[in-house]
């Protein structure tokens, strides 16, 4: 017997609105067809009303999870209209707070991700974990969600003692190793929950342009830290998880690893903080007429920002966002498809979408 | 021949590559986009995105897009004559979402393919969000 589920638009794993209608013959999805924009806020439009510091003010809250890689972006595009370079030590901070922010990103989603495998105990014990890494992000910022670090040219505020912030890393990484990691690698409910299912397979995924954990869990070894280095990433030792089977296990699987590497680039950007100046300074701002492309790698993949100016105007002509989310949300419908409808919701939340993100 | 050389080559533009913006741009001289996704997909290259922008006072529209190819990005503008460029959906899964959003954000027809209801606003009126004209 055909029949369609409606789940959503208010989702029932992550508290976003989304809607995708399942087509099911018996208790298998035989197809699916996904719905966004239930909280479209049109932030592109906004932009082109705010001036460049207001307009960082509000691409910070394109998303509440990674809002500083979204002024990482833009920062960086409107460096490349002005001309303005960011001193070395502002570079190892942007690194920094983007690595923090990974962490944080990643451990949420391992909590939501266990809640929905049933596994609650674990879900706490993740956001006790978040709670230390939005503890580090208060310490180095005075803010918990939007961090407001990132300027033209520089960063709002130094790590005066990156020492004391790396005792507290490696306490973080210390309680990962001990508990995220090897319950989310070793553990038999996590593999018998999460292992052959929503797969995207290799070629589907080239095929989608998925980024991201999603990409590398399908076997895409796609990184922009690494391909096409930012900030200061090229001066550090890190690997690129990849894995092949393409199912929520991968994805898992890269998660829990790419956390251990964030710790890692962490450690190595702390300790070798290089001195100096880490503000533009009083330098004037002037844009020149032009485009400008700037490329992150966010905790869910590669955030693009394309920046148009004219010269002498205080306001973007033109600001297109490209969140990971959107380029990944499109993959689901190959995830779901004969699946169990009893599976769908983790499905769903394997590829850690943020509908804020999407819904810009 | 390095891959960006042939990718110009396959395109049969004399136009060089310019470094602009941290994107290498070509300026195609006979704009055909469902060539140049052909050809991007023979380089392996990856979608990214396509960025619309009204050209002021004249009602034309500019369509910048985006490939990946190793980690350098490739760009493509074409100015639309009127407003509509072929669609490339059926070449290039990756673009589906970015077509819709621009077809919804700017009224620009993508022919060639189906729109399902919009995708990211409630009602039917196309081009309410970013369209000058209609601001």
């Amino acid at each position: 017997m055909s029949y369609k589920i409606p789940m959503g638009p208010y989702h029932p794993a992550l508290e976003e609105p989304y809607k995708l209608d399942m087509f099911c013959e018996g208790e298998t999805v035989s197809d699916a067809k996904l719905h966004i924009g239930f909280n479209f806020r049109g932030i592109e439009h906004l932009a082109e009303t705010r001036n460049y510091i207001q307009v960082i003010a509000l691409m910070e809250r394109v998303c509440g999870i990674c809002s500083n890689i979204h002024t990482l972006t833009l920062c960086q595009a409107m460096e490349q209209l002005t001309g303005l370079t960011p001193p070395p030590r502002a570079l190892y901070i942007r690194v920094i707070m983007a690595e923090l922010e990974r962490l944080h990103s990643h451990v949420l989603w391992a909590g939501i991700a266990a809640k929905l495998m049933g596994f609650k105990t674990m879900f706490m014990t993740c956001f006790a974990l978040r709670e230390k890494v939005m503890d580090v992000l208060q310490v180095i910022s005075g803010n918990r969600v939007n961090y407001s670090m990132n300027c033209i040219g520089g960063v709002n505020r130094d790590i005066p003692d990156p020492r004391a912030v790396l005792a507290m890393v490696e306490q973080l990484e210390r309680e990962m190793v001990r508990t995220v990691i090897p319950i989310f690698t070793t553990s038999t409910t996590a593999r018998s929950r999460c292992a052959g299912i929503g797969v995207l397979t290799h070629e589907r995924a080239i095929s989608c342009g998925v980024v991201g954990p999603t990409a590398r869990a399908s076997g895409i070894a796609q990184d922009l830290r690494r391909a096409a280095p930012y900030a200061a990433y090229s001066e550090f030792e890190f690997n690129v998880p990849v894995e092949t089977a393409g199912d929520v296990r991968a994805r898992l699987l890269v998660r829990a690893l790419e956390i251990m590497e964030s710790c890692g680039i962490l450690r190595q950007a702390l300790a070798k903080m290089p001195p100096g100046e880490w503000h533009g300074g009083d330098r004037k701002v002037v844009f020149s007429t032009g485009s400008a492309v700037s490329r992150v790698e966010a905790p869910r993949g590669e955030v693009v920002y394309c920046v148009s100016w004219k010269e002498n105007s205080r306001n973007p002509a033109r600001v297109h966002v490209r969140t990971p989310t959107f380029q990944n949300m499109p993959a689901i419908r190959w995830m779901v498809m004969g699946a169990r409808l009893a599976d769908t919701p983790l499905i769903q939340a394997s590829i850690d979408p943020c509908y804020s993100c999407t819904d810009r | 021949m390095t891959t960006i050389e042939s990718i110009r080559e396959k395109l049969g533009t004399a136009e060089p590559w310019v470094e602009s913006g941290g994107v290498r741009w070509l300026a195609t001289s006979a704009p055909n986009v469902r060539q140049l996704a052909a050809v991007m997909n023979e380089a392996q290259a990856r979608f990214v995105t396509i960025t619309a922008i009204e050209l002021p006072g004249v009602h034309l529209y500019r369509l910048e897009y985006l490939w990946d190819l190793d980690g350098q990005l490739l760009g493509f503008p074409f100015v639309l004559s009127g407003n509509s460029i072929e669609s490339i959906h059926d070449l290039c899964e990756a673009v589906d979402w970015i077509e819709r959003e621009v077809h919804e954000g700017f009224a620009v027809d993508f022919p060639g393919r189906d729109y399902e209801p919009l995708l990211l606003r409630a009602g039917d009126k196309l081009g309410v969000n970013l369209h000058q004209e209609l601001l």
